[in-house]
C-alpha cells in the first residue's frame, strides 16, 4: 500500500513539474473586481479588443477579493498587474501612499483620453492634488427603482412627474398601506443617507480635512429617514427589503444601478428607475462610485506596454457601450451621447445636465471609513434600535480612531517612502 | 535493536519542516505586525506595545470597544455552541450505534451532508427559511418576528445553522470510537443490572476519552474563529450583538478603508492567547479526570 | 430485560428520525430552490416543491465554459484535494506515530508548542504566506493549495489521540522480537489506525475542497482555480442575491464529488477494526 502511495505521489509530482507555467511578457495583465454578470460583459469587451490583434493583448483577471490581492502582491513586489480597475474611493489613499502611476504619459499617447470626453464626476474622481491618476470606465451608484403596478394601485404615479419623490410625498401614504406592503425598503441605506447629506449641504470633511459625521446636517438626514420608518412606511429592521421589492410588496427600492439585471429576471415585476428620494423637491443627489482604470507602480511595466494600455483605454472609450448592458452609467461621452445608449434604463441619469450633476462621488480621503461607519450603524439608528445622539457619536468615534491610526502611519510611511526613493 | 537515537526525526522531521515554513514563519510575521503600525501599502513601522495598550486599556478608543464587544460575542458563541456541537453528535452517534438500529449509514449520511455545502449556499438556505415574509417561521408558525434582527432569535439562527452544518465530523469520530468499545464491557455491566444511561456514563464515555478530548479542544478552537455564520446570517446585528471578534479583525485588516493591520494583528494575537489558555485548560482537566 | 431493550431501540429510532427530518428539510428546500426561477423564489415563499420546474439555472452555469468553467474547476479541485489528502495521510500517520509512540526528549513539549502556535488565527499571515509561495514559484499552481495545509496540526492531534488508545504492550512485545520503529509503525500501528486515517483523509479532502480564503489570493488564472474559489466569481459583486436559483445550482454541482466520496468512504469508517483497540475501561 505504501509503495502504491508513493508511486501515485511520484507520478503526480512529475505531471506537475511538467505542467509549469509562465506568464507572457507581451500581455497586459488587467485585474478587476467584476464578479458575477459584470465580469462576463468585461470579458466580452476584452475579447473584442484582442480580436483587433493589438501588439499587447489584454488578459482579464477577475478576483473576488481585489484589494486584499493587491496588498498581497504589492508587499511581495511580485505579480503586480499592469492595469487595475479600482473604485473611486480607493484613489486618494492609493495616491497618497504612492501606489499609482499618473496617467500623463498614457494621455499623451492617446490624445482623446481627456477630460472633455468623459462625464466630469467620473473624470475628477481620478484627480488627487492636481494629478490625473485614473481614466474612468463608468459611474455606478444609488438608484431608486419603482414598482409601476403598485404605484398605480396606490394612485401615486404623479410623484414621479418632476423626477423627484419627496419624503413628504411618501409620508402621504402613512396608514394607507395594505398589510405587508411598504413605501420604501432600506437597501443601501448608508448610500441613501450620503446622498441626502448633500441635499442638506452637509459634508463629511471638515475645514481642516478632519472627518465630520456628527453634524447637524447628518442629524437632519437621519431624522428624515427615521420619520419614514416611524410612519411604518419602511420595510422593517432586518427584513430583506431587496427581495420584498422583487416580490412586489414595496413601492421603491433604493439599491444600485446594477440591480436592474437582477430585477429583470423576476418575471412580472414591472419597474422603472428614478432619483433617490429627497427632503425637498428642489434638490436631489444620487450617491455614486466609479470604476476607474489605474496603473499600480510596477518596475517591470515597459514604455511599450504603457502604449498598449493607452490603446486599450482608447478602445474602451469608443466601444464601451456593451458595458451599459451591465447596468452601469458609462463614463465615456461618446457612448452616453450615442442613440443606442437611450435603450438602457440608466440613461435616465445622463439625460440632462441636472441629472448628471446629481451623481455625486465622494473623493474625501477618509470616505471609506465614513461609509463603513454608516453601513455599521445606520440601520440600527433609523429603525430606532439606537438613539440618534448615541449613534452619531459612535460613528464619529469609529471614524476618528481609524483616521488617527492611519495618520500616525502616514507620517512614518513618508520617511519610508523617501528612503525607498533614494534607493532607486 | 536498530533503534537509532535520532530515528524520531524520520517520523516528525518532514512535518516540522512544513510547519516551520507554512505556519511558524507566517505566524512570527503576524506577531511582528501586531507591534507595528501598518496599512499594507507601505512597510510596517514599529510602535512597540502601543496597539496592545490601545486595545486593552484605552477605554475611549473604538478599537477597545470593538475588541471587548467582539470578545464577549465570541465567548457567547463558544459557550453555547461547543456543548451543542459535542452533545448532539454524541447522542446521535450513540443512537446510531445502538445494537438494534438499522440503516446506520443512512442516518449518518443525512447528518453529515450539510457539512459539504458551501457556507454561502447554506446561509442562503437558512436566510430564506428565517425570512419573515417568505420563510417557514411565518408560514407555518405565524410568527412575524424578524428572526435575524431580534435577540435572542438572531443568536438562535446562528446556532441552528452552525449545528446543522457542523456536527457531522464529530459525529463520525464518536461513532467510530463507540463502535470500538468492547462488547464484553456492556455485557458484564448488564449482568450487574446497569441501564442504558448508566452504561453510557460508566462505559461509553470513559472508553472514548481520547477522541473526546480531541473533539472538545478542536471544536472550541474552531468556535473562536467563527465569522462566516454571523456575517452571512445577521451581519453582526442587531446593534453589533452578534459581531464576533474575527469579523472585527478581518474588517480592520481587509475592510473597505485603509487597512489597520497592526491593530488587527494585535487583536488576533490576543485571541490566539485566549484560545491557547482555554484549550490547555481543557486538555489538562479532561486528561487528568479521565486518567 | 428484552422489553427494556426494545424501548431503548424505539427511543433511538424516534430520536434519529426526528433529527434527520430537521436536517433533511433545509437540504431538500435548497435542492428544490435550484429548480425555481427568481420570480418563484420571491413570490411563493417556503414550499418544498417548485411550482414550475426549470433547469435553466443549471444550463446557465454549465453553459459558461470560458469565464466560469465549472466542470474544469471541479476537475482542478478533485486533483488538488486528492493529492493533498494522499500526502496528508502519509504525513499524519508518520508524525502521529512519532508524537505518541516514540520516546525522545521534549516530545510532548514540542507537540504542544506546535499545537499552541497553530491556534493563532491567520489574519495578516496571508502576506508572508504569499511571499513564500511566490519564492517557491507556486503562484497559480496547485502546489499552493496542496502543500501549506500539510503543516496543520489538527489531524496529527486526532491521530495521536487515537494512537494513545492503542496499548503499549503491542509495541513492546514487537520490540522484544527485535522490531524497529519503522516495522512497528508499518506492521502494527498502521493497520490499526486505518479507520482514523480514512476519517482524517475525508476531513482533509473536504477541508481543502471548501477552502476559499486562500485560493482567492493565489490564483489569478481562472482555468486553474479550484471550484470553491471559482464559485465566488459567479456571485454578485455587491452581495445582492442576484439569482438565488443559480447560486443553489452551482453549490449543488460543486458538492457532487465530495458527496460521492463521502458515500464511498463511509463504509470504511466503522470497520471491524477496533479503533480503541483493547481499552479496558
Amino acid at each position: 500500500m505504501k509503495r502504491k502511495l508513493s508511486m501515485i505521489t511520484f507520478v503526480i509530482m512529475t505531471v506537475f513539474l511538467l505542467a509549469g507555467c509562465g506568464s507572457d511578457e507581451n500581455v497586459i495583465e488587467f485585474w478587476t473586481p467584476l464578479t458575477g454578470e459584470d465580469g462576463a460583459y468585461m470579458d466580452q469587451l476584452v475579447e473584442d479588443y484582442n480580436a483587433t490583434d493589438p501588439e499587447y493583448p489584454v488578459n482579464h483577471v477577475i478576483t473576488s477579493d481585489l484589494y486584499t490581492q493587491i496588498y498581497t502582491v504589492l508587499q511581495s513586489a511580485s505579480g503586480i498587474p499592469d492595469l487595475t480597475l479600482i473604485h473611486a474611493d480607493r484613489v486618494p489613499s492609493f495616491a497618497k501612499n504612492d501606489l499609482l502611476v499618473p496617467m500623463d504619459n498614457v494621455m499623451s499617447l492617446q490624445t482623446e483620453l481627456k477630460e472633455d470626453n468623459y462625464l466630469p464626476e467620473a473624470w475628477n474622481a481620478g484627480i488627487v492634488d492636481g494629478t490625473q491618476y485614473t481614466i474612468p470606465l463608468d459611474i455606478h451608484g444609488s438608484a431608486m427603482y419603482y414598482n409601476i403596478d403598485l404605484m398605480e394601485e396606490y394612485g401615486v404615479t404623479h410623484w414621479l412627474d418632476d423626477d423627484i419623490v419627496t419624503i413628504d410625498e411618501m409620508l402621504e401614504l402613512e396608514g394607507k398601506m395594505a398589510e405587508g406592503q411598504y413605501v420604501v425598503n432600506d437597501a443601501l441605506l448608508g448610500w441613501v443617507a450620503l446622498a441626502q447629506l448633500q441635499n442638506y449641504g452637509g459634508d463629511i470633511e471638515g475645514s481642516n480635512g478632519e472627518p465630520t459625521v456628527n453634524t447637524p446636517e447628518m442629524r437632519s438626514v437621519i431624522e428624515d429617514l427615521r420619520s419614514i420608518n416611524d410612519a411604518g412606511l419602511m420595510t422593517p429592521f432586518g427584513e430583506d427589503g431587496y427581495l420584498m421589492f422583487q416580490s412586489g410588496n414595496v413601492l421603491f427600492s433604493t439599491d444600485g444601478t446594477w440591480s436592474r439585471l437582477a430585477h429583470e429576471q423576476v418575471e412580472g415585476l414591472n419597474f422603472g428607475i428614478t432619483n433617490v428620494y429627497s427632503h425637498s423637491a428642489d434638490i436631489f443627489h444620487n450617491r455614486s462610485s466609479a470604476h476607474l482604470f489605474s496603473m499600480l507602480r510596477n518596475e517591470e511595466r515597459t514604455a511599450e506596454k504603457e502604449a498598449g494600455i493607452a490603446d486599450f483605454l482608447e478602445f474602451m472609450r469608443e466601444n464601451s457601450i456593451d458595458w451599459a448592458e451591465a447596468g452601469q452609467i458609462v463614463a465615456s461621452r461618446e457612448v452616453v451621447e450615442a442613440d443606442d445608449y437611450d435603450q438602457f434604463m440608466q440613461s435616465f441619469y445622463t439625460k440632462n445636465e441636472k441629472e448628471e450633476d446629481s451623481l455625486f462621488i465622494y473623493t474625501y480621503e477618509h470616505y471609506p471609513y465614513v461609509a463603513e461607519a454608516l453601513d455599521d450603524y445606520i440601520a440600527d439608528i433609523v429603525h430606532g434600535e439606537m438613539d440618534i445622539d448615541e449613534g452619531l457619536e459612535e460613528m464619529q468615534r469609529f471614524v476618528d480612531d481609524r483616521v488617527a491610526e492611519g495618520d500616525a502611519e502616514l507620517e512614518d510611511a513618508a520617511d519610508a517612502v523617501e528612503d525607498f526613493d533614494d534607493e532607486q | 535493536m536498530n533503534n537509532n537515537k535520532h530515528s524520531h526525526w524520520f517520523f516528525i522531521g518532514p512535518h516540522i519542516i512544513l510547519f516551520l515554513v507554512f505556519i511558524l514563519i507566517p505566524s512570527i510575521y503576524g506577531v511582528y505586525a501586531s507591534f507595528t503600525n501598518w496599512n499594507l501599502m507601505t512597510s510596517p513601522t514599529w510602535v512597540g506595545l502601543d496597539n496592545y495598550q490601545t486595545i486593552l486599556f484605552n477605554q475611549d478608543s473604538s478599537f477597545h470597544l470593538e475588541f471587548f464587544n467582539g470578545l464577549k460575542n465570541t465567548l457567547i458563541f463558544v459557550v453555547i455552541s461547543v456543548p451543542l456541537m459535542i452533545i448532539i453528535p454524541l447522542l446521535i452517534a450513540t443512537a446510531i450505534e445502538h445494537k438494534d438500529v438499522k440503516f446506520k449509514n443512512f442516518f449518518q449520511s443525512i447528518i453529515y451532508i450539510p457539512g459539504l455545502i458551501s457556507i454561502s449556499a447554506a446561509a442562503l438556505i437558512w436566510s430564506l427559511i428565517f425570512n419573515s415574509q417568505l420563510g417557514v417561521m411565518s408560514n407555518l408558525f405565524g410568527s412575524d418576528t424578524v428572526w435575524t434582527a431580534t435577540q435572542p432569535y438572531a443568536w438562535m439562527t446562528i446556532f441552528i445553522m452552525t449545528v446543522w452544518g457542523g456536527i457531522g465530523g464529530n459525529m463520525i469520530i464518536y461513532r467510530a470510537s463507540i463502535s470500538g468499545v468492547s462488547e464484553d464491557l456492556y455485557e458484564s455491566a448488564e449482568i450487574d443490572g446497569a441501564g442504558p444511561i448508566r452504561k453510557f456514563f460508566s462505559i461509553t464515555l470513559p472508553s472514548i476519552r481520547f477522541p473526546l478530548i480531541y473533539t472538545v479542544v478542536m471544536t472550541t478552537a474552531g468556535a473562536f474563529n467563527v465569522f462566516g455564520q454571523p456575517l452571512m446570517m445577521t451581519n453582526g446585528g442587531p446593534r453589533e450583538s452578534t459581531s464576533v471578534l474575527m469579523m472585527y479583525i478581518r474588517d480592520l485588516a481587509f475592510g473597505s478603508g485603509q487597512s489597520i493591520a497592526g491593530i488587527a494583528s494585535a487583536m488576533a494575537v490576543l485571541m490566539g492567547m485566549i484560545i491557547l489558555i482555554i484549550s490547555a485548560a481543557q486538555y489538562y482537566v479532561m486528561n487528568r479526570n479521565s486518567a | 430485560m428484552t422489553k427494556r431493550k426494545n424501548i431503548s431501540k424505539y427511543l433511538a429510532y424516534l430520536f434519529l428520525i426526528i433529527v434527520c427530518l430537521i436536517w433533511v428539510i433545509p437540504m431538500i428546500f435548497g435542492f428544490m430552490t435550484s429548480f425555481r426561477s427568481q420570480a418563484e423564489v420571491v413570490n411563493e415563499g417556503f414550499r418544498l416543491l417548485p411550482v414550475d420546474w426549470i433547469v435553466d439555472n443549471y444550463i446557465k452555469i454549465l453553459d459558461n465554459t470560458s469565464s466560469a468553467p465549472i466542470l474544469r474547476w471541479i476537475g482542478n479541485s478533485i486533483f488538488i484535494s486528492t493529492t493533498h489528502t494522499l500526502l496528508v495521510v502519509v504525513i499524519i500517520s508518520l508524525t502521529g506515530y512519532g508524537y505518541s509512540r516514540m520516546r525522545f526528549k521534549g516530545r510532548d513539549v514540542l507537540f504542544f508548542t506546535l499545537m499552541g502556535i497553530s491556534f493563532f488565527p491567520n489574519v495578516v499571515n496571508i502576506i508572508p504566506m504569499y511571499r513564500i509561495i511566490d519564492i517557491l514559484g507556486w503562484v497559480n499552481t496547485s502546489w499552493a493549495m496542496i502543500v501549506p495545509g500539510l503543516a496543520g496540526m489538527g489531524n496529527i492531534f486526532l491521530v495521536r489521540q487515537f494512537m494513545k488508545g492503542i496499548p503499549a504492550e503491542l509495541d513492546e512485545s514487537a520490540r522484544v522480537d527485535g522490531a524497529g520503529d519503522f516495522t512497528i509503525y508499518f506492521k502494527i500501528i498502521l493497520p490499526l489506525i486505518k479507520p482514523v486515517l480514512i476519517v482524517a483523509g475525508l476531513f482533509s479532502f473536504i477541508g481543502s475542497w471548501n477552502d476559499f480564503l486562500w485560493p482567492v489570493i493565489v490564483y489569478t488564472d481562472v482555468k486553474r482555480m479550484p471550484v470553491t474559489a471559482g464559485l465566488l466569481l459567479l456571485q454578485d459583486i455587491y452581495g445582492n442575491y442576484q439569482m438565488i436559483g443559480q447560486l443553489m445550482s452551482s453549490a449543488i454541482l460543486a458538492i457532487i464529488p465530495t458527496l460521492l466520496l463521502f458515500l464511498f468512504a463511509q463504509k470504511y469508517f466503522v470497520s471491524a477494526i477496533n479503533l480503541n483497540a483493547g481499552i479496558k475501561g
